[in-house]
């Protein structure tokens, strides 16, 4: 009952009372009714719309009023909403909310190298992500108190990992929370280690003769539908045939593109095949703007930002070469945040995309981007009604208007004013509350053990493994396997300290030993950092505690 | 708004006469003055200008005059010489090696350009200014390579290639290929494997093209009704070679088995066709001649694997005594920035005459990547690719002062920044200069393909 005094001022004790009891799952009880009004509220319809003092009607999952002289029934759950406001559900253009990794027809060694089932070299365009979806993984929850109710959710997997589909965040099952299934064929340009095609030269061939080959098979398909008499059967390929709305231009293409290399290929892709292509996740859009305007492909870029430089104590002292690379740096940062406005200056409608953001930072980021020039009313626009309208779902989503799906937020200031806290989210009309966060527990030891899963992405392709620690009475000691060697391997060093933890291990390199140091931030099941192989360089490496 | 990076990178590239993000394939105009002119091919001339007009070398002479507003080079006492050419370099690239296969022809190293990597401007510095992207040596028939200008500076990998230069294709013969094949228990484990592998390869491409223009040829008959030959990339690329479109550079150092890829290359009609590394082409350099077939070697590196024993530096003398047009490359990130020094070995080891030696690294190069009419030497028409010596190329004292391509300045000594990338790491935790893998290694015909040779734990090198 803490947090309900808190603000308990602003909505009626009733149903407070009931929002501290709401769901959390399906044993839980329901609302006693499927009709809310939010009264009392400055409303924020649409990007640069205002309406003071208004109400909203929200019925059966969908918007029944918005404005000043709204009659509420009587059944209503009343939120008195007085000094708040209320936005549109924010959209995530893209990203792996949810989605449980298929860890089928994986790693098996393949006798040809050369020639491997399509599975086993990421190729399964014709794979669904909604055979994927967990609408009660964490993630969702995570995302959803920053305000997102809608996401467009892709299958992990390397070159061809399968279909998109737009789901809103919340529910228990697949169908009932997909509002449309096959909204694009999602593609990330990377290789399979040890089989073909395992560089982006490889997979930038391969896209290309898969598609020629799709869109040879489907004329002679037609041409054997047409008049099948005295033709060879075609055989069917499911492969080939998810290509086909691709090459009817029914459907797009979604890129992971974060690095400027990396948009460039999706582009040379778009050029040659005549794609339709959505760019997702942009980190490096910046150095090519002119590039990415021109091809007339269409932009989700990322919430996530490099971190602000941490202010040093004796900067002065720094030598002028350590001065000038930290210039540089700086500058590289100043950059990357301020891509939204420089995009947004260049013309360039955009979305967001929600992949690689730790959702904390996703608030914090969008400050700081407005902080260096975006404006606030193209950010809003970039969370609600751009999606929408990339997504083909204008009609749905992305306003507060009457008719449209209730996916709502409230919070209890302008949205973009630093102090700010969204205190509930409606995602298709049920009610969500977003308890403050609590606060960082200084000293107490994040709890680390256990069997993790972790994944790394290096410059040439992604590796995974476990990581087992073990902590007795506080000696901590732990092993450490890999995908590529599968040997499994001591860590040394392991130092517990708040929510960080690192260590080091040692692999043989031809002969040579080669120190690894680990770095990771725990938060809760998850754990995110970097690991750094000598001379090798730093790469990101994330993962997620084992179910016991 | 302009970020702060933008204006940096502005700011840098204007001190080399650049502009961010356009700057690839822009043309400049530019005057050097009075210096002596290494033409290679029409010999030397003292005190001379060379004008390059958008790009392009207008007038060689004496008492040109620069069209207003543009650059003038004074090159009193230095030495004006075409643009260094490199062979068989891997710099610039992001991934070298599709070791998976043991042909993946249409595979194309123009997939894989990284304009970011640093190692083109040390080239750059060291007076090359066009090199040959080659896929690696991990497979018979590896990818399609691209021939690469060095126009540092650009964030398009696009800007970096050398349109209409013809296309180019890596082979590779001994170790490195039956090693692979060795390792995964596959075709080839043998050298006679690898003739098999190569032999099989054309005769699939053949039958392919022999396939397709029957479907082709019927197509057009009245009341025609069948299914095409099912579409492959691979054995089209392959067929392209078969036609005399894509230009072999074979990865090779023994005798016998040069003289088998003459032998395949005969068989199947093959006539282009360039021997990279070749350490015993001296013992072959007559067949080599009277084939027409090329030949690209190294100046005096050798020992690194057991068939690259038996060598010699006067292989590139020989092989030009012979007659057999003859490069000298780098196939590393170190050498190709002194390659001037490597095509002096050849008058240590042979007595070379001076334009005899630097052939090997501008005309001759050309003339084995199809563009001997756009660049390796200094005549009226070629494309602007300049770099100014201060002393003799081929002495020990020569230090390159300028690149200049497409009459563009990419490198100025004088104005050499301390830190020259384009786009440093914004989450980096040690800011270092170097960027990406390549500028780290030395022989990279392996990379991408370490995973055969070791487990690296995360790495998956």
């Amino acid at each position: 009952m803490r947090s309900m005094l808190a603000y308990s001022f602003r909505i009626c004790f009733v149903l407070a009372a009931l929002v501290a009891a709401l769901p959390a799952s399906a044993q839980d009880l329901a609302p006693v009714s499927d009709t809310y009004a939010i009264t009392g509220a400055t409303i924020v319809p649409a990007p640069g719309q205002k309406i003071e003092n208004g109400t909203v009607l929200v019925q059966n999952g969908l918007i029944t009023g918005v404005g000043k002289n709204i009659s509420i029934p009587a059944d209503a759950i009343i939120i008195k909403a007085d000094s708040m406001f209320v936005y549109a559900g924010f959209i995530d253009g893209y990203s792996h909310v949810g989605v449980n990794p298929d860890n089928s027809e994986k790693k098996e060694k393949v006798k040809y190298p050369g020639n491997p089932p399509p599975g086993r070299a990421g190729i399964t365009p014709q794979a669904d992500v909604r055979d994927f979806i967990n609408p009660t993984d964490a993630s969702i929850a995570a995302l959803r108190a920053q305000g997102f109710t809608v996401s467009q959710i892709v299958p992990h997997g390397n070159m061809l990992p399968g279909q998109a589909a737009v789901v809103l965040l919340k529910g228990e099952k697949a169908d009932q929370v997909t509002i449309s299934g096959n909204t694009a064929l999602y593609s990330e340009l990377s290789g399979t280690p040890g089989v073909y095609p395992s560089t982006i030269m490889g997979v930038m061939a391969k896209w290309r003769e898969l598609y020629r080959q799709a869109a040879q098979t489907k004329n002679y398909q037609a041409l054997y539908a047409s008049n099948p008499t005295g033709l060879e059967r075609p055989e069917t390929d499911r492969t080939l045939e998810a290509f086909y709305p691709v090459i009817d231009r029914r459907q797009s293409v979604l890129f992971k593109s974060e690095k400027v290399l990396e948009i460039q290929h999706a582009l040379t892709l778009k050029t040659d095949l005549g794609l339709q292509v959505i760019l997702g996740d942009l980190k490096e859009g910046w150095p090519i703007i002119n590039k990415i305007k021109n091809s007339g492909a269409k932009v989700l870029l990322s919430l996530d930002l490099p971190a602000e430089m941490k202010k040093e104590d004796n900067a002065e002292k720094k030598s002028d070469e350590r001065k000038a690379l930290d210039k540089r740096k700086a500058d590289a940062i100043a950059s990357s945040t301020s891509q939204a406005a420089q995009f947004a200056k260049a013309g360039i409608v955009f979305g967001f995309s929600a992949n690689t953001v730790k959702p904390a930072d996703v608030r914090p980021n969008l400050m700081r981007m407005i902080a260096s020039g975006l404006s606030e009313e193209t950010a809003l626009a970039a969370l609600t009604t751009t999606p929408a309208q990339m997504l083909g779902l204008s009609n749905r989503l992305g306003t507060v208007e009457n008719g449209k799906i209730a996916n709502l937020i409230i919070s209890d200031a302008p949205y973009f004013n630093k102090k700010s806290k969204i205190k509930y989210v409606l995602v298709e009309g049920t009610l969500f509350s977003v308890e403050d966060r609590p606060k960082a527990d200084t000293g107490k030891k994040a709890d680390v053990k256990g069997s993790w899963s972790y994944q790394t992405e290096t410059p040439q392709g992604k590796g995974d493994g476990k990581l087992v620690i073990k902590n007795e009475n506080g000696n901590y000691s732990g092993t450490i396997t890999n995908s590529f060697s599968g040997k499994e391997t001591e860590v040394k060093d392991l130092v517990v300290s708040g929510n960080n933890m690192s260590f080091n291990y040692t692999i043989d390199v031809g002969g040579n030993s080669l120190k690894v140091d680990v770095a990771v931030t725990i938060s809760g099941d998850t754990l995110e950092g970097s690991m750094t192989a000598g001379q090798y360089g730093t790469f990101p490496l994330n993962g997620t505690r084992d179910p016991k | 708004m302009k970020s702060k990076l933008t204006y940096q990178v502005l700011l840098l590239a204007l001190t080399l006469g650049l502009t961010h993000q356009s700057a690839g394939q822009d043309k400049g105009t530019m005057l050097i003055k009075n210096g002596t002119v290494l033409t290679i091919t029409k010999g030397t001339l003292e005190n001379t200008d060379v004008l390059i007009r958008d790009g392009k070398i207008s007038q060689v002479g004496k008492g040109l005059k620069a069209p207003s507003g543009a650059k003038e080079i004074d090159a009193t006492g230095l030495f004006v010489m075409p643009g260094i050419i490199d062979a068989h370099s891997h710099i610039g690239l992001e991934s070298i090696n599709e070791g998976t296969s043991q042909v993946t022809a249409e595979v194309w190293q123009g997939d894989a350009i990284d304009p970011l990597q640093m190692s083109i401007y040390r080239a750059l510095a060291g007076g090359c200014t066009t090199s040959h992207a080659m896929h690696g040596s991990a497979n018979s028939i590896g990818g399609q390579c691209q021939t690469i200008k060095h126009r540092y500076g650009t964030f398009l990998p696009e800007e970096l290639i050398m349109q209409g230069a013809p296309r180019t294709i890596k082979f590779a013969l001994g170790e490195n290929p039956t090693n692979h094949g060795t390792r995964d228990g596959l075709l080839p484990q043998t050298r006679m494997g690898v003739e098999f592998v190569i032999r099989e390869a054309f005769s699939q491409a053949k039958a392919y093209m022999a396939e397709w223009d029957k479907y082709n040829k019927n197509k057009t008959a009245k009341g025609f009704r069948g299914a095409p030959p099912e579409y492959s990339y691979r054995l089209e690329t392959l067929g392209e070679i078969l036609k005399g479109n894509i230009i072999i550079h074979c990865h090779s150092y023994r005798a016998d088995e040069i003289y088998m890829m003459l032998n395949v290359c005969k068989d199947f009609g093959i006539k282009k066709i360039v021997f990279q590394h070749v350490n015993e082409g001296f013992k072959v350099a007559p067949e080599l001649a009277a084939y027409g077939a090329m030949a690209s070697v190294f100046a005096d590196w050798w020992a690194y694997k057991f068939e690259v024993y038996y060598s010699t530096a006067y292989n590139a003398t020989i092989l030009v005594r012979n007659g057999v047009t003859t490069s000298i490359n780098s196939d590393s990130p170190d050498l190709i920035r002194h390659l001037y020094h490597e095509a002096g070995k050849t008058q240590k080891y042979g007595g070379l005459s001076d334009d005899e030696a630097l052939s090997l690294i501008t005309i001759n190069p050309a003339k084995q990547l199809g563009i001997e009419s756009r660049v390796g030497s200094i005549e009226v028409g070629k494309e602007g690719d300049i770099t100014i010596f201060k002393n003799h190329p081929l002495s020990i004292y020569g230090v390159p002062q300028y690149s200049i391509v497409d009459g563009i300045v990419r490198f100025d000594r004088e104005k050499d920044p301390a830190d020259m990338r384009l786009l440093p790491d914004p989450k980096a935790e040690i800011d270092v200069t170097l960027h990406g893998q390549y500028d780290e290694g030395h022989d990279n015909c392996l990379q991408d393909v370490e995973y055969l040779f070791n487990d690296l734990v995360g790495l998956k090198n």
